[in-house]
């Protein structure tokens, strides 16, 4: 078998056209991943300098009664991944910046692809492009005529009668393909590690990107030489190879992506707000001193303290009204953006079932899920987002009810000393370990391809057919 | 001329005799049909929506009424936002901002998942809002795309030219017996031809009578003929662009698998790389922008506003608003807080719409920079002029913003001149208010 898969490199390498192509993907692949890293440090940057910039306006408020301070609120700026040089999944289509404010949890607006005219509907040229589309086209030609020309030639009867097996000729000639695309997956994968930045978890991720794509050029190169061998002829295996590359990359992820958000539909913003609106009200209105709930809320904390009225009570009433407020409000969004959130999961795990038909979809979610940039870390930002907006809050509410005013004083300040003191946003992106469970399935779909394909090469090829 | 009539004929029995062609041309009508039906779904979701939020405010608008003849007849005090004061009027009148969609958004949905298309307006609306966001969808899903007819047409029309013309000469090649055609009496280049004639018909009829179909059924040749017959122009040049290449490709060709993988890898270069490349240069020109310069008057600068004193808000007033001195109230002589601060949205207005007018420019300058390149980058110029024709585009949606800053004016000027001139609102003045704003 080695002696095989060394004859076919030995046959690669003598053909300069191929020398030349793979020189000019190796040139490609190092520069794509090049400027991915410089467009990161850039974007990097200048999300850290607006990140900064928020802060330092923060840190130096003017002398302002808290509950002002909600509403003033601050801003979470979506980070760049690490891995976001490789893919960058949905990071373009979402938006990039949060408003983190009292009685509402806002939605992350502004994203890149609403900031020009259309670009590319492939993303980026990001090394996921060229991962994802060139090198599998490559291998396809690369392969589809392993077999059939062999077999125009007639010297694949010649070595059957040497004795070689018939599987193992035909799998060496798939592995020798696969072996191609693991050299370019190679060259990318050192070229991310030598300039972007690399950590234990980033080289984890990477290790794991690497075994998809290697997974998916094995699905690859296999299948092209099932119907080299398969099919009559170098036309009807190039055609059929091709066909079913179109299906799995074009249109199945479109028609399946478009169909997932029919069977879990989303609500209408407007409807979404309507219902959270209604839900909302239920609660106690902060801002009306004619509110019932908030005369419970009075009597309950007049009695607590044993007074007449909320002038004599050592607190500011008004603080412990928003902060109950803000909880009401809490359980409401996580009602209302927690459902939405689940629709997304369920219409993602209905996506990854794609990959029982569709190897390239759970190659595309497996690559953009490890390299940060899917929806699930996108969700996780989020909701890390509002956890922190929810303390800042509770801090500006408790520092209104116990910080020494009285309530209706709503002209009492703090000084930036406490505005300091609140600490900043500071989002860590999860680790893999923690993710994981997400794609599992997609791990799942493309293990079977591999092992579907392979038995398709050892049991589904007809000898006499062949020869 | 009646023999290369003939090679169109005999190509169709050729064609015909293919059911692997068959099949993906059945596929390819099957994915304009889906297209376009995902446009025409998107247009009534989207007229739905606005119908379903116009009759929300109607009534809205009923209950004031019955507040202002309450109020009128002393039935009951006015509550604390007085409707009889105008800030409270006009802010108690809906006014939306819709986007209609166009007839044609049923050939492209082009940027429309990525931009909101309603927004209730107010004195303190911008044009950057939150509410202003586009619709809760997945992310993933948008990122993934939608198939509408644009795509089909710019990326699965080259892909259903190659399925049907990569064996045409080449088949030919490979079975040796291309030289025996050119005996009898035709040249390659016209047989080539002729036989690319046919396909190129074909699919003008196609798409031509799919897109007129779908043209009645949205109401195009109403309102939107000249756009219609722009995009058909721009679909037989699209079509005749990507015949051209693989005529060359063929012309040059020597046999179907050689053919195949020029075409498929042309398609990969002119549809997937190079916008690739160009979407990641100009985001390494033109960076994503954080919007902090309208978050800094959205928060420090309009807080700033905030803090200053009345005079000083009333001198920025008369100094921002010349036509406010022929006011009643410019005619006092003592400043009234209550007037002065109703109006100071008038002083954050301004601001907003200064650093709106930057942010577009600078989106305006990455927009520029693409556009110089469409020489380099032809498919994203027609993805682009499709989009524009189904007025689902970028600028699309800037006019929009336009639109909505219109209106935020409009109610300040309203603010400014009837609070300035103590008008006292009540119901017949209230339905002028909601008529303007309709």
């Amino acid at each position: 078998m080695l002696t095989i898969i060394l004859n076919e490199w030995k046959i690669l390498v003598r053909n300069r056209a191929i020398v030349y192509i793979t020189i000019l993907f190796i040139l490609s692949l190092v520069s794509v991943v090049w400027m991915g890293v410089v467009q990161n440090i850039n974007q990097k940057e200048i999300q850290q300098s607006a990140q900064k910039h928020i802060r330092s306006q923060w840190d130096n408020l003017k002398p302002m009664n808290p509950h002002r301070a909600a509403h003033y609120g601050s801003y979470a700026f979506k980070p760049i991944s690490i891995l976001n040089s490789l893919d960058d999944g949905i990071s373009a289509i979402t938006g990039n910046v949060l408003k983190l404010e009292g009685h509402v949890q806002n939605e992350i607006v502004y994203s890149e692809a609403s900031q020009a005219i259309s670009l590319s509907k492939f993303g980026k040229l990001k090394s996921s492009l060229l991962l994802q589309y060139m090198i599998p086209l490559f291998l396809i030609f690369l392969a589809y005529s392993s077999i059939s020309s062999e077999k125009e030639s007639g010297r694949l009867k010649l070595l059957v009668f040497q004795g070689v097996s018939f599987f193992k000729l035909i799998f060496s000639k798939s592995i020798s393909i696969w072996f191609y695309g693991l050299f370019l997956l190679t060259i990318t994968i050192s070229a991310q590690t030598f300039l972007g930045v690399v950590n234990q978890e980033v080289l984890y991720r990477i290790a794991l990107i690497f075994l998809s794509y290697a997974c998916y050029y094995y699905v690859i190169a296999c299948l092209t030489t099932y119907f080299s061998a398969y099919l009559k002829d170098n036309t009807s295996a190039l055609s059929s190879i091709l066909a079913t590359w179109i299906i799995w990359t074009i249109f199945l992820p479109r028609i399946w992506g478009n169909s997932v958000e029919k069977f879990y539909p989303l609500p209408s913003r407007q409807d979404f707000k309507a219902t959270m609106k209604e839900d909302r009200s239920k609660g106690i209105d902060g801002h009306n001193p004619t509110d019932e709930r908030r005369e419970k809320l009075k009597n309950r904390y007049l009695k607590e303290y044993n007074v007449d009225s909320l002038k004599q009570l050592p607190i500011n009433f008004d603080g412990i009204v928003m902060q109950e407020d803000e909880e009401y409000g809490n359980l409401v969004w996580d009602k209302h953006f927690g459902s939405n959130y689940a629709i997304y999961k369920s219409q993602k795990k209905l996506y990854q079932l794609s990959g029982i038909l569709n190897p390239f979809a759970s190659l595309q979610s497996l690559s953009m899920g490890l390299c940060g940039n899917d929806m699930v870390h996108h969700l996780d930002f989020l909701e890390k987002a509002e956890k922190y907006r929810r303390y800042l809050i509770k801090e500006l509410n408790d520092k209104h009810a116990f910080g020494g005013s009285k309530t209706g004083n709503w002209k009492w300040t703090v000084d930036e000393t406490f505005f300091k003191s609140v600490e900043g946003f500071n989002y860590r992106s999860p680790s893999i370990y923690e993710k994981i469970v997400h794609y599992i399935r997609d791990i799942f779909f493309l293990m079977t391809w591999m092992f579907v394909t392979t038995l398709l090469l050892r049991f589904n090829i007809n000898k006499n057919n062949l020869l | 001329m009646n023999r290369y009539l003939k090679i169109v004929l005999i190509e169709f029995s050729h064609f015909s005799r293919s059911p692997f062609k068959i099949t993906s041309l059945i596929f390819y009508v099957l994915a304009v049909i889906y297209g376009c039906q995902n446009g025409y779904a998107l247009i009534k979701k989207h007229n739905d929506e606005i119908i379903s939020i116009k009759s929300g405010y109607k009534s809205h608008i009923d209950k004031m009424l019955v507040q202002y003849e309450e109020i009128e007849k002393g039935s009951i005090k006015k509550p604390r936002r007085d409707p009889s004061v105008p800030y409270w009027a006009i802010w108690n009148t809906p006014s939306y901002a819709f986007k209609y969609p166009s007839p044609m958004m049923v050939f492209s949905l082009g940027q429309s998942e990525q931009y909101g298309y309603y927004k209730k307006v107010s004195n303190w609306s911008t044009t950057f809002d939150n509410d202003l966001a586009q619709e809760i969808a997945n992310p993933e899903r948008l990122s993934i795309g939608t198939l509408d007819f644009n795509f089909v047409l710019i990326y699965l029309t080259p892909i259903l030219l190659i399925i049907m013309l990569f064996n045409i000469g080449g088949l030919e090649r490979d079975m040796n017996f291309n030289k025996l055609i050119y005996l009898s009496n035709v040249t390659k280049k016209n047989w080539l031809m002729a036989r690319f004639l046919f396909y190129f018909i074909l699919l003008i009829i196609l798409l031509l009578s799919l897109l007129s179909f779908y043209g009645l059924l949205s109401g195009v040749f109403q309102n939107e003929i000249i756009s219609f017959f722009n995009l058909l122009l721009l679909v037989f040049i699209y079509v005749l662009v990507w015949v051209t290449i693989f005529y060359i490709i063929n012309f040059s060709g020597s046999g179907s698998p050689d053919q195949a993988l020029k075409m498929i890898s042309t398609w990969l270069i002119l549809c997937i790389i190079i916008p690739g490349a160009f979407h990641q240069f100009s985001s390494l020109k033109h960076p994503t922008n954080y919007m902090t310069d309208y978050l800094d008057v959205s928060r420090d600068q309009k807080y700033a506003i905030f803090e200053l004193s009345t005079d000083v808000h009333q001198s920025k007033l008369v100094e921002s608003f010349p036509n406010l001195k022929n006011t009643k109230y410019a005619a006092d002589t003592t400043v009234d807080r209550s007037i002065v601060s109703k109006c100071i949205s008038a002083l954050v207005n301004e601001l907003n719409k200064k650093v709106a007018s930057q942010i577009e420019k600078s989106s305006e300058d990455k927009n520029q920079f693409i556009k110089r390149y469409f020489l380099f980058n032809p498919v994203i110029y027609f993805q682009n002029k499709v989009n524009a024709f189904s007025k689902t585009d970028y600028y699309a949606y800037r006019d929009y913003r336009q639109h909505i800053q219109s209106i935020i004016d409009k109610k300040i000027n309203f603010i400014l001149e009837d609070t300035w001139n103590k008008v006292i609102i009540k119901k017949e003045k209230y339905i002028q208010y909601v008529e303007i704003f309709e």
